[in-house]
């Protein structure tokens, strides 16, 4: 693995993003490129993106600020909610109906569309949302419109082709969103082709986990808002499957959170989310974040009880011991616990100072009327118990038994937390990756390129064959536009899934379409509630169909021989259950595959420390992966 | 145990743990249920007890839960000594329930050995219970025409379900599969939680659970008397009125003197107004909740929701009166409406004692909407329940919110695209009511337009309020604009009643124009007056 690091430019972020590529390229062309980016994210984050006129059915345009009314904080006295990214007055009303069953009670007259290009050019927009009620079963209005405001020359973008499902709000929150940052990505990722040469082929990483060509995401940028942490998920389902382990808990620990994801075999998804507090329904990976991470601060709170974040010390000023800050956070206990080394953080970069943190978590301790090293412990206890929290959210909320899976830790903080929680979560196994800072981008490297589409169906009890016909439709539509994209039919493979409800429930579970669906339904809402109805009629929403490249599974290497630790390079106490414990440090690159060592032990490498707890056992594989037992 | 030391740092993690579980039974109570009412708009709550039956986790997705809960609990163990594997429903309002809707379901959880752990709770909305209209909200006089009335039953018995029980339950209602599916989800919620519970329990002990559950609530105790020390000593009185009792058309005062001395609050509503005739009573349970619900909302700190709420606020509501209504007062709208009036009113003799933290009134109503009948073109029954937003107060640090659910509800809309989907209903506008919110420093937030037409005979009930006078001002703020409801038949509007039922007919349409929130601190002097 080469890794290149430049510094970015906020100003024109391709042109980082080139120079690095030029870097790169001296060392001869690449294969393919796949690009990941916070563009769209930031845009979205910051409201710098585009001036977006809504067209939306008279009588609606407000929904997109109305929302479902609620307030995101339930004991407020002044509730506040984000504002809407369009303004009231780019809401332009268009008279037009269609009903729930497809059917035009109010149909759209050239006149009508005359005088709705004029008032939308009247707004100037950047770009242009259409979303129109109950569009997802007839879209021809909003064809019409799109087709009719083509000759503003600004991008457009349609509720029905981002969102093919009923839900009003969330289908146009979703169009919106897609129309805000679409003028930025669009000059954005037209800046990036330009580094095509010889046979290197760019692709553009997207939300879902798969990758796109750039046209692609251009069009459907929301597609890769959250790329970023998918990328991390993918990586982990690589790293996993080599590993020859098929279920993890993945633990990406930040700076300010940590995302966690449960893999079972293959990268998970979900279609809804929320992006500060808009609704967005497209397929992403699903990922759990919580408020706690390595710069989470530690306060003691007006009833005398530990808190540790959601309040983060960010970068700036950072964690006590970065020198700056004078609040504890949940990096300067693991460094008065021994946890971290001072002298070794970011390989020596930076040297990490002990006297600060120790003073930030005595303050923390004099205000629970305990010693340093019980405060230090207990705020690391906190912020395990907020990252157990999450971790169950996505196991046991869901009818998993965490004890059936490894835990997967990443990011710059997790490898020292990782013994602790899987031991809190009865998990008897610990897999960190090599270069655990960079699975994000590892994960898009290896990405496939893949699509997906969703259709809405809406059947009572239909039959399998009359889905499976469906889903091949869907299916060979995707597959004619990765062909267009240049990616042969021979290495695509389609997998179609169906969700469905009983009949008169609003949420429905998504299961892998097969003649025997039904049957797989009830088990899965009986894992998931706890009760079935195998007899109640079932309602068929939607289709889902992903079509991705085949996996190109390498065979995993054969184990390493078993070989003794070398001697290590330090030994220093480390607190561990308010006791001071002698533990040996190594630096992990000079630990070889095979290398077996009994914790307690600290591993110390360039963007992470890993903590082997007292009755752990450590192994180092074939790939390089650390691996803890217990 | 105290709250300093090391158990400071336990106490965290548990608080931790119990949240959990409750949050994890509203997962499974929310997406496995099937009224509309609960599996969209979210109107429904879980928690867990110790095993005396106190409160110490609460998820609520509608603060109107937070004070009834706990009396539900009571209710049930007073009537019953539970085994292992019962279930107690209830919904009597003047047994531990708050409206006849609102059914409630207790269990308790014991460990292996049978020792018992606690008690775990849900509370759903049902979008009907019987009685004199559908959605069972209607105009009522006594509590007989609300709908079913169940105290305390065992609805199981040691595992197995009481097929009579429930047969009767379902009898009485007009969507009785529904009713069955909706109480399916809320025992698998309390499976859950009973569940979790025992492997907490396993997890680290009883012993420390039960200690652990008993610091909670000392912490939240000692939470609110920092809240409340942060206050003026003093008593600070305001008054504010309904519109009306559904029935007749005089103002209906509510009344309160609250004290403040020592960390500790006396809210007394002495001298509000006798129980009124229709259903805007409220019980004892729901006055207690808008008290709980305003001073979680002004503490310093997120306060875990348990019983410790109870310990330094003591609540004064006279019997027979408005806050405080006796069997068989109709009580329907108490929980809906009243409870926004008594939360306006504590707000506003609390603005005496915080006035930088207090904001004007909001919408002051949940602008109810129910409709029921027979659907000629599914082929069956319907009935159909919603709340509709309106303005939030303009405050202390900026301007109201618009469109949004305030104070005592946070319940989600049905998506316009799933309503007219399942019911004879199609919306013919829903939109933000553009200037409603009062004038200010910092304006009141707009109400919102919703325009329902009825595509077959129904029967309508509204229950609003604010109709008369608009939601106040403060600081010198302005009054939002009054709410509004119309009728349209033959292309000809009417104006409706705050309260009403009538049967409406298929092509007339309703239109429901809510409150604005009201303006604080004066206009700045440049703005032109805002037009209503």
């Amino acid at each position: 693995m080469f890794v290149h690091k430049v510094l970015s430019t906020p100003d024109d972020p391709a042109r980082a993003v080139l120079a690095g590529l030029a870097a790169l390229f001296s060392n001869g062309p690449a294969g393919r490129i796949t690009y990941g980016s916070t563009v769209a994210t930031n845009a979205l984050l910051q409201r710098r993106g585009a001036r977006v006129s809504l067209v939306a059915t008279a009588g609606f345009e407000d929904v997109v600020e109305i929302g479902r009314q609620a307030r995101p904080e339930l004991y407020t006295l002044e509730p506040r909610r984000p504002a809407a990214l369009v303004a009231r007055a780019d809401r332009i009303p268009v008279r037009e109906r269609v009903e729930f069953d497809g059917r035009i009670s109010v149909a759209l007259t050239t006149r009508e569309l005359r005088a709705l290009v004029r008032r939308v050019r009247a707004r100037r927009p950047e770009a242009i949302a259409v979303a129109l009620l109950h569009a997802y079963a007839t879209p021809r209005h909003e064809r019409a419109i799109g087709a009719a405001l083509r000759v503003l020359g600004v991008p457009i973008s349609l509720s029905h082709v981002l969102v093919r499902e009923p839900r009003e709000y969330e289908r146009t929150s979703t169009t919106v969103i897609n129309a805000y940052v679409a003028p930025l990505m669009t000059r954005h990722l037209t800046r990036l082709a330009a580094v095509k040469r010889g046979g290197t082929r760019l692709l553009v990483m997207q939300s879902n986990g798969g990758a796109v060509a750039p046209r692609r995401a251009a069009a459907e940028p929301m597609r890769t808002v959250l790329s970023g942490p998918a990328g991390g998920v993918v990586g982990a389902v690589g790293i996993a499957r080599r590993a020859g382990v098929r279920r993890v808990l993945t633990l990406d620990m930040g700076g300010t959170s940590t995302d966690v994801a449960l893999v079972d075999g293959d990268v998970p998804r979900r279609s809804e989310w929320e992006l500060d507090g808009m609704a967005v329904r497209l397929p992403v990976v699903d990922i759990h974040t919580v408020g706690a991470g390595g710069g989470s601060l530690a306060r003691v709170d007006a009833g005398g009880v530990l808190r540790v974040g959601p309040e983060s010390a960010g970068a700036d000023p950072g964690p006590a011991c970065y020198g700056r800050g004078t609040r504890a956070t949940v990096t300067d206990a693991n460094l008065v616990l021994g946890r971290l080394d001072p002298a070794s953080f970011l390989g020596g970069r930076m040297r990490l100072d002990v006297r600060r943190a120790h003073d930030a978590v005595a303050e923390v301790a004099r205000r629970l009327g305990v010693d340093v090293d019980t405060a230090a412990e207990g705020i690391v206890r906190v912020a395990n118990a907020a990252m157990a929290r999450a971790l169950r959210v996505i196991s046991v909320e869901r009818g998993h038994d965490p004890r059936r899976f490894a835990l997967l830790a990443f990011g710059g903080a997790a490898g020292v937390h990782a013994c602790e929680l899987a031991a809190e979560l009865g998990m008897r196994e610990v897999l960190v990756p090599r270069h655990p800072g960079l699975l994000s981008a590892f994960g898009m490297a290896t990405a496939p390129i893949a699509r997906d589409r969703v259709v809405t169906v809406r059947a009572i009890d239909p039959e399998p064959a009359a889905l499976a016909r469906r889903l091949e439709t869907l299916a060979a539509g995707v597959r004619a536009e990765l062909r267009a994209d240049g990616v042969g039919d021979g290495h695509l493979l389609a997998s179609g899934f169906a969700r469905i409800r009983y009949v008169g429930q609003s949420h429905e579970i998504e299961i892998p379409l097969t003649p025997d669906y039904r049957r797989r339904f009830d088990a899965a809402h009986a894992r998931l509630y706890g009760h079935a109805s195998p007899t109640r009629p079932v309602e068929v929403l939607g289709l889902r169909v992903t079509v991705s490249e085949r996996d190109v599974v390498s065979r995993p290497r054969r184990p390493a021989r078993r070989r003794a630790a070398p001697p290590p390079h330090a030994l220093e106490d480390v607190v561990w259950h308010r006791r001071r414990v002698r533990v040996a440090r190594y630096a992990r690159d000079l630990l070889p595959p095979g290398t077996v060592l009994r914790g307690p032990a600290l591993l110390l490498e360039y963007s992470s420390t890993i903590l082997v707890a007292p009755g752990w056992r450590a192994v180092v594989d074939a790939e390089s992966n650390l691996r803890l037992t217990r | 145990m105290s709250a300093r030391g090391l158990d400071a740092i336990a106490l965290a993690v548990l608080h931790h743990r119990l949240a959990a579980i409750a949050d994890e039974m509203g997962v499974v109570l929310g997406r496995s249920s099937f009224s509309p009412n609960i599996k969209e708009r979210h109107d429904f709550s879980c928690a867990i007890f110790d095993p005396r039956g106190r409160m110490v986790a609460h998820a609520a997705h509608v603060p109107v839960h937070l004070g009834s809960t706990p009396l539900s609990v009571r209710a049930a163990l007073s009537a019953f000594r539970l085994a292992a594997g019962d279930v107690v429903a209830l919904n009597d309002p003047y047994a531990g329930g708050t409206h006849l809707p609102d059914v409630t379901l207790v269990a308790p959880a014991h460990d292996a050995r049978g020792r018992l752990l606690g008690f775990v709770a849900d509370r759903a909305h049902h979008a009907d219970i019987g009685g004199m209209s559908p959605g069972s909200m209607p105009l009522a006089r006594e509590i007989y025409q609300e709908g079913f009335r169940m105290p305390p039953v065992r609805l199981v018995r040691r595992g197995m379900v009481d097929r009579d029980v429930l047969a009767l339950f379902l009898a009485n209602t007009r969507v009785p599969e529904e009713r069955r599916g909706d109480l399916d989800a809320q025992r698998a919620a309390l499976a859950t939680g009973g569940r979790r519970v025992r492997e907490l329990a396993a997890a680290i002990g009883p012993a420390h659970l039960q200690r652990g559950m008993a610091a909670l609530q000392r912490y939240t105790a000692r939470l609110i008397a920092t809240t409340l020390r942060a206050l003026p000593h003093g008593c600070y009185t305001a008054v504010d009125v309904l519109d009306d009792d559904g029935l007749d058309t005089r103002d209906v005062a509510i009344r309160v003197a609250i004290t403040i001395r020592d960390g500790r609050a006396l809210v007394d509503f002495t001298g509000s107004a006798p129980q009124v005739q229709g259903s805007l009573n409220a019980n004892y349970a729901i006055t207690l909740s808008a008290v709980f619900y305003v001073f979680t909302a002004l503490a310093v700190e997120p306060i875990p929701a348990n019983e410790g709420l109870l310990e330094r606020i003591r609540v004064v509501a006279p019997s027979g009166t408005v806050v405080n209504a006796e069997f068989p007062a109709a009580v329907a709208g108490g929980n809906v409406e009243t409870s926004q009036r008594i939360v306006d009113v504590l707000l506003r003799a609390l603005a005496k004692a915080a006035p930088r933290r207090i904001p004007a009134a909001s919408a002051g109503s949940m602008n109810n909407v129910a409709v029921g009948g027979f659907d000629p073109l599914r082929g069956r029954a319907f009935s159909y329940y919603e709340t509709v937003a309106g303005g939030a107060g303009g405050g202390p640090s900026g301007r109201g919110a618009s469109a949004v659910q305030t104070h005592m509800t946070n319940t989600l809309n049905t998506p316009i695209e799933a309503l007219e989907t399942y019911y004879p209903l199609r919306v013919e506008r829903y939109a933000i009511r553009r200037r409603s919110g009062g004038a200010g420093r910092h304006p009141g937030g707009d109400g919102v337009v919703r325009e329902l037409r009825f595509l077959a005979d129904a029967d309508l009930t509204l229950l609003t309020e604010r109709r008369r006078r608009g939601p106040w001002g403060l600081a010198g703020g302005a009054t939002g604009s009054a709410g509004r409801n119309l009728l349209a038949h033959r292309g000809r509007w009417r104006v409706l009643p705050g309260k009403v039922n009538l049967r409406v007919r298929r092509g007339d349409v309703l239109r429901v124009e809510t409150p604005g929130g009201g303006g604080f601190g004066p206009r700045p002097r440049r703005s032109r007056r805002s037009p209503r």
